[in-house]
């Protein structure tokens, strides 16, 4: 409701502004109408009106664009408080379990395993705010040229072994082509943006896990990671990019993330003059995301 | 014994839960999302208790449950989880007819003390005794009824009795009208309802306090439009009349 209420005020500002802009320009033409013939009240009088103008065109672009960032920020605190609230809850009812009740070895253990996970996923959402802010402002991080198949690799055998997967239900495909496959950047960066877009490939891949990684080098490096998960609805391939966007499906709903994941895949591929983008045929269908790096000569 | 139902859709806030009220002496069944709990909260002979409901769940939301549950004049009590806390949240929550709220995260010992004194209206209601509630000392809350004009408020059953029919309220409908007719003649101002009925000290918007009122003088007055018992004092709150002149 909120939201609705928001739109409607801008909506109402931006003809607002429209409609004093369309009356200064009415007014300056009439200015020039009536005084065409004494030179100087005409030149001044244009000046003014232009002034008055471009005010008004700089002010309402302003108040559009601090609207928008109002707005995201809210989306963000709303995603981030549930991302960091859930798992601290779990964890403090765990805790609070083990305090005050007799619990088995066996029952005990569970619990472990339950809390580190919990506290796994506080990581992850504190590493994915606290990485995107950083790509806000562009550190001068050590850029090198890094084998972009020795990485994938890497990544790969780090996400099967964290996700108890096999070979085949995670595997590798490297293209014959002319060339290495080496691209200049920061490896940290690289690799945790080919690991984002596995651990996604992975969460939203549900009970079967079944992901093919693409390794191809032209004038480009592209890794394109194909799952056989719940797919993205079309009118959602872009937006899954923006900061903080998550589709709105119950199925989505279910798989827990920021919203985050994608937007620092594809702020960290824009870094070094590359791109991200997604492909799906439609929900429930799987979905591949590519990166797209240019080549290290 | 009790039987609760846990609708949360964090697997491990909901295995959690149910660990510790099965170790309290409760049964605890799991509802992963709004639709299946409606399921299996809709049919009148659900034989569940009280249930601990979380606002953010996948497809329709902890409120929209408890709006359709009470439109469906199910009046299991409803203990609400919310995530932010907020004052509207909790607001809201109550509009649609939750009887109690928790912030997350919550303290265990907490929320099995809430959910235990829903328990016991629940029981009182269905007649049974309160002796397997073996936490609550007995008799820590005084059967209580309330008499005015003809029309009899039942805080153990929660029930307005009038004179042709009986209203089933929810706990917090009835905790509201009691605290007005326990401050029978006086001004009670908005502030003081939200800090004494629902505990919550905020400055906050308190227009949800009105619809409870809208909805209190629908059951109690003859003429909701214009009320005799409960009167708006402009710019401070309510006063209960019990015997209008």
């Amino acid at each position: 409701m909120r939201v609705i209420s928001r739109r409607k005020a801008i909506a109402f500002f931006i003809t607002l502004s429209s409609c004093v802009m369309a009356a200064a320009i009415t007014l300056n033409i009439s200015w020039v109408v009536l005084n065409w013939r004494r030179l100087g009240l005409l030149i001044l009088g244009i000046i003014f009106f232009g002034i008055v103008i471009a005010g008004l065109v700089l002010n309402t672009i302003f108040l559009v664009r601090e609207i928008r960032r109002n707005e995201q920020q809210d989306s963000f605190l709303h995603a981030v408080t549930h991302e960091l609230k859930t798992p601290i809850t779990s964890i403090r009812l765990y805790l609070q379990t083990l305090q005050s009740r007799q619990v088995d070895e066996a029952q005990r253990h569970e619990f472990y395993r339950v809390m580190l996970s919990d506290s796994d996923r506080l990581l992850n959402t504190v590493e994915h705010v606290l990485h995107a802010a950083q790509l806000r402002h562009s550190s001068n991080k050590l850029e090198d040229v890094v084998d972009m198949e020795r990485l994938v690799r890497e990544c790969l055998e780090e996400a099967r072994n964290h996700h108890h997967l096999s070979t085949e239900s995670l595997r590798l495909l490297v293209a014959a082509s002319e060339g290495d496959a080496k691209v200049t950047g920061n490896k940290e960066e690289l690799r945790s943006a080919i690991t984002n877009v596995l651990e996604n490939a992975i969460k939203y891949s549900g009970e079967k896990v079944d992901i093919q990684v693409e390794l191809s080098s032209g004038d480009n490096v592209s890794v394109r990671v194909r799952d056989r998960g719940i797919g993205i609805p079309r009118a959602d391939l872009k937006q899954v990019f923006k900061r903080f966007y998550r589709v709105s499906d119950r199925e989505v709903a279910r798989v827990k993330g920021s919203g985050l994941g994608l937007f620092i895949v594809r702020s960290i591929a824009k870094k070094y003059g590359g791109n991200a983008f997604a492909e799906s045929e439609g929900p429930g269908r799987g979905a591949t995301i590519t990166i797209q790096l240019p080549r290290a000569v | 014994m009790s039987r609760v139902l846990i609708v949360e859709d964090e697997e491990h806030l909901a295995l959690g839960l149910k660990f510790n009220l099965e170790a309290e002496g409760l049964e605890a069944e799991i509802a992963g999302d709004g639709e299946n709990a409606l399921k299996l909260l809709l049919p009148a002979d659900n034989g569940i208790d009280a249930v601990v409901l979380d606002v953010m769940l996948p497809g329709i939301n902890g409120f929209e449950v408890v709006t359709q549950l009470r439109n469906a004049k199910q009046y299991v009590p409803v203990l609400m989880l919310t995530a932010r806390g907020r004052p509207e949240d909790v607001l809201r929550g109550f509009e649609a007819g939750v009887d109690d709220y928790l912030s997350k995260p919550f303290e265990l010992a907490i929320l099995v003390a809430r959910l235990r004194g829903l328990l016991r209206r629940k029981q009182w209601a269905s007649g049974a005794h309160p002796q397997t509630l073996s936490a609550v000392p007995a008799g820590t809350e005084q059967q209580e009824t309330f008499a005015f004009d003809g029309k009899i408020l039942d805080l153990a059953t929660l029930e307005l009795r009038l004179k042709d029919e009986t209203v089933q309220l929810t706990v917090m409908e009835a905790e509201l009208l009691r605290h007005l007719i326990r401050n029978e003649g006086k001004v009670v101002s908005r502030k003081s309802i939200l800090e004494d009925v629902w505990d919550l000290r905020e400055d906050t918007d308190t227009r949800a306090i009105d619809n409870f009122i809208v909805r209190l003088r629908r059951y109690i007055e003859d003429v909701p439009a214009k009320p005799k018992h409960l009167l708006t004092v402009r710019g401070v709150g309510y006063k209960f009349v019990a015997q209008p002149k």
